[in-house]
């Protein structure tokens, strides 16, 4: 030890020129790098299976939709990664509109339906989910209610402090949530008198958005609290904290399947509920393009697409040759609100803000 | 400061020049701060006030929503600065001023907290004190609200008070128990020792801890990403503003808007603990610390303390535990899944790479924050202060902001452009994809950046503490600086440089907002691994994930008490005597 610090200034000297005469490492050949969106275990087995199928080294980093867009915006000029692998479509949507996304046509797309994929090529889903209601069967059977099957089922009284929800600024999830629920008011506003509902362009009115956020007022008296990640309601309505967690309902089998089954359960809201595209897209001037595409390709079929259920992400495949599982929700069984992914995307930062600025402020201590 | 400069710029230059060797380390630690430290910085700032920016300040700055959050903020880190340093005293007072029993026991739990994890202690909290909390509803059938500003003060206090503790514990130490002495024999109470000799002469430190977790609790987002439920903060508004939102501008503009206070209240303190420096006059104490023997004063210190330990255990115990139940706090069925999942599989290896990104990164933080602070104690230059000041940035700027600066000033080379020889990379690529060492680079340097400050913090405090003139006898009789600092500083200040390497490891072993956007797929953190099983309510691995990691640091804290540690006579005896 004495000898160390005799030389502590040689020490610190050689460090700080190592700094800047280290050489950058070259890229290697047949290597992948994947940004992965959704689960941990999912984007593992996903970049294991194509490795073993190709032979290409394949790499993924896992990042939340937003924070990959961050970091593809970031590094535009040098981007780090080929392929970006799911996540919610509109954070696709917007990578497209910004340019950093390149267009394929993929062989493997044409047998994709066309509302899971972008018309331009830009993006193609790999995955679809729906929202659900994930309750605590023995907080609710304390609460003497039922687990919710509608909207409005969630209002009541007994449940005061009981629901939760991710914060539509932070999660896809709740957006979707509020998006439906404008849906929703769209129909009811159309039903009653046609061209209240909806613009000529299709989009929800005005009108629509202000009944939502009447809704989300009356709900927010019930939520104990708006948490970031999307998910994560989930995992309180599982610890007992609360009885009723809005998320999508492949999140809560999860759940159930990794240790919470007989405590959680899911419904759906009958009056319909909302759903996402787990997109794809290759980054524009990404490294390994050629290996991007073969991903691509790969993760269309239905194979690939099966995946999933073998480590409990139960999003339902895009590819309508690929296995559902038993425990996935299948869409044609409940009732699906008609999504406008284009008005929705338009729209999100303006009820983002005023969400945060007519519901979810924060109360004083 | 002791060294009071009468001397000018000019012959300041001409006196460093006069022992090459120090000017060398000196231009080496200004290159340092200057790009690690200042370059990403400014690169941030940048962001902030381009033409898209400036609006989005004012926006900010008359939205109710943000103000709220401002609040919010503030309020959190004064409340974590003050109970924090209130419970880091009292440990410490305790630990040194007191004779009662289980004074060992005590001071490891007191040291636990510094390996924190991020979300453990909140998430382990959660488990036993939430609203169907194993304590809170299981035993007293209360459904408690933790979530907000309550819990984070609990957790935030638990996780931080480490760093105060370990800087008054140090100090209070170093106190000459002669200055007691003398004050006794001129007949002072105990009380009156306490508040007119031992309180001043310890606020150097109670200062500079409360600037730590002051700008350590505003700066955190593991904590309040997990507790603190619809109390908001700035930094889980920057997490949430790019996660969220996609908007790096908006994230520039509150990280500078979270600069303000940061860095406000590290200068406030540090022209007030410059004012209100005291010395002591010899290099080591000498005598054993008069104790308070008052029974009431001793004993109801004593349980406070105690009790804070049994919290602490209580919490560690439960992370512990819950890594090997099926879903802690719900159901406790033994299992050694969650283990099987970290070490054979996706946590290998982020194991692998924290570890060694950590141990390269320690004795880097631990001996640049000590000659620093040798150099900016005793030596007169000019820029002095800027030295200091630019080194402290690394712990004043919260980490996210570091963290964004460094994606903004590193993704692409750094190059100047020369006559004849044409562009020359100064800097190469150290963020993102094909960065140099796959990104290894850039996460060293913010770790060496981020626990820099907690080894010249106590370097400087611990050498304020110590006369110059010994330094000045060494110099005199003919030794050079570098054989100065190394035969008579080092040794003098070997409790801090231990400190600061223990901090070192376990800051950088445990840093989450500093290094979430450097990951790349070559280098994968701990930390991060444990975010993304948290978000996932998997609780038990995210526990398996903590206990392995506090394994590692103890190991490496033993190594290092092993190789600095309780080789002086001083250390010694004050092992021996507790």
């Amino acid at each position: 030890m004495r000898k160390f610090f005799h030389h502590i200034p040689l020490t610190l000297i050689i460090l700080s020129m190592l700094l800047l005469v280290i050489a950058p490492v070259s890229a290697q050949e047949d290597t992948l790098t994947v940004l992965c969106t959704p689960q941990e275990d999912w984007c593992v087995e996903m970049t294991a299976a194509f490795e073993a199928e190709t032979g290409i080294q394949t790499n993924y980093v896992r990042l939340s939709s937003g924070e990959s867009l961050a970091r593809i915006r970031a590094s535009q000029e040098d981007p780090e990664f080929s392929v970006w692998w799911g996540g919610p479509a509109d954070a696709f949507i917007a990578a497209k509109e910004e340019g950093l996304l390149d267009q394929y046509e993929s062989p493997n797309a044409e047998i994709i339906p066309d509302q899971y994929k972008d018309a331009d090529g830009y993006w193609t889903g790999v995955y679809v989910g729906a929202l659900g209601f994930c309750s605590n069967v023995d907080i609710l059977d304390e609460l003497g209610v039922d687990a919710p099957t509608s909207w409005a089922d969630l209002l009541a009284p007994e449940l005061e402090g009981f629901v939760a929800m991710a914060h539509p600024a932070t999660s896809g999830t709740a957006f979707t949530t509020f998006w439906t629920n404008v849906t929703l008011a769209a129909d009811a506003l159309e039903a009653e008198e046609e061209g209240t509902g909806y613009d000529e362009d299709g989009a929800p009115t005005q009108a629509a958005v202000d009944a939502a956020f009447e809704y989300f007022a009356q709900l927010n008296n019930n939520i104990l609290q708006y948490t970031r990640s999307g998910s994560a309601p989930g995992t309180l309505a599982g610890q007992g904290e609360i009885a009723v967690a809005i998320i999508f309902s492949h999140d809560c089998v999860k759940l159930q399947e990794e240790g919470f089954e007989g405590i959680l359960t899911t419904t759906f809201p009958e009056e319909g509920t909302g759903y996402e595209i787990g997109g794809m897209g290759i980054i524009a001037n990404g490294p390994e393009p050629e290996a991007a595409r073969m991903w691509y390709d790969w993760t269309l079929t239905a194979a690939a697409q099966e995946i999933g259920a073998t480590v409990n992400s139960l999003q339902l495949p895009t590819n309508p040759d690929a296995a559902i599982s038993d425990l996935a929700v299948n869409l044609s069984e409940i009732n699906v609100v008609d999504y406008n992914f284009a008005a929705a995307g338009a729209s999100r930062n303006e009820i983002v803000e005023r969400f945060d600025a007519e519901i979810a402020t924060a109360p004083t201590e | 400061m002791q060294a009071t400069s009468l001397r000018n710029p000019v012959q300041q230059i001409r006196m460093i020049m006069r022992d090459p060797l120090l000017a060398i380390v000196l231009l080496v630690m200004i290159f340092f701060v200057i790009v690690a430290i200042l370059l990403p910085l400014l690169a941030m700032i940048g962001a902030s006030v381009s033409p898209e920016g400036i609006p989005v300040f004012s926006e900010y700055l008359t939205s109710h929503v943000y103000l709220e959050i401002i609040r919010n903020t503030l309020v959190l880190g004064a409340v974590i600065g003050t109970t924090g340093t209130a419970v880091g005293f009292l440990m410490a007072f305790v630990q040194v001023k007191l004779d009662v029993p289980f004074k060992r026991f005590m001071h490891i739990v007191s040291l636990v907290p510094v390996i924190s994890p991020p979300f453990a202690l909140a998430t382990a909290t959660i488990v036993l004190f939430g609203r169907n909390g194993s304590i809170s509803r299981g035993l007293f059938g209360v459904r408690y609200d933790i979530y907000g500003l309550d819990g984070l003060a609990i957790v935030m206090t638990l996780s931080f008070f480490t760093i105060s503790y370990l800087n008054l514990r140090g100090m209070m130490l170093a106190l000459d128990p002669a200055l007691d002495e003398a004050a006794t024999n001129l007949g002072a109470n105990k009380w009156r020792i306490f508040r007119t000799v031992t309180l001043p002469m310890l606020m150097p430190g109670i200062a500079s801890s409360f600037l730590l977790l002051f700008v350590e609790a505003i700066a955190d987002l593991g904590n309040p990403l997990v507790m603190a439920g619809n109390y908001e903060v700035l930094a889980t508004r920057i997490y949430v503003t790019i996660i969220g939102l996609y908007d790096t501008t908006g994230a520039a503009v509150l990280s500078v808007i979270l600069l303000v206070p940061s860095l406000s209240v590290f200068i406030v303190q540090r022209y007030w603990i410059s004012r209100m420096s005291v010395v002591s006059v010899t290099g080591k104490p000498s005598g054993t610390p008069q104790t308070i023997d008052h029974p009431f004063v001793k004993w109801s210190l004593f349980g406070l303390a105690m009790g804070i330990c049994l919290l602490i255990v209580l919490i560690y115990g439960t992370i512990v535990h819950g890594a090997f139940v099926t879903v802690p706090g719900v159901r406790w069925d033994w299992t050694l899944d969650h283990f099987d999942f970290v070490i054979n599989g996706i946590g290998s290896q982020a194991m692998r790479d924290t570890t060694t990104l950590s141990v390269i990164a320690t004795p880097i933080a631990g001996l640049v924050g000590m000659v620093i602070a040798f150099l900016v104690v005793r030596k007169e230059f000019f820029g002095r202060s800027a030295l200091d000041f630019g080194t402290m940035l690394g712990i004043a700027v919260p980490g996210t902001i570091i963290g964004i600066g460094y994606i903004l000033m590193f993704n692409t080379p750094v190059s100047i452009n020369l006559p004849l020889l044409g562009d020359i990379d100064l800097i190469p690529k150290l963020t993102g994809g094909r960065a140099v060492f796959g990104g290894a680079l850039a996460i060293v340097l913010v770790y060496v950046v981020r626990s820099t400050p907690a080894a010249l913090r106590s370097g400087t405090a611990a050498l304020s503490q110590i006369d110059p003139s010994i330094e000045e006898a060494s110099i005199s009789l003919g030794a050079d600086s570098a054989r100065t600092f190394r035969r008579i500083t080092l040794p003098l200040i070997r409790p801090a440089f231990l400190a600061g390497l223990i901090y070192a490891f376990a800051r950088s072993m445990t840093t989450i907002s500093a290094i979430i956007f450097l990951t790349t797929p070559q280098t994968k953190i701990m930390t991060q691994q444990i975010l993304n099983e948290v978000e996932n309510g998997r609780y038990g691995n995210a526990f398996a994930y903590c206990v392995i990691l506090i394994g590692i640091v103890m190991v490496a804290i033993s190594v290092l008490y092993f190789l600095v540690g309780s080789t002086t006579g001083t250390e010694q005896r004050i092992e021996g005597g507790l």
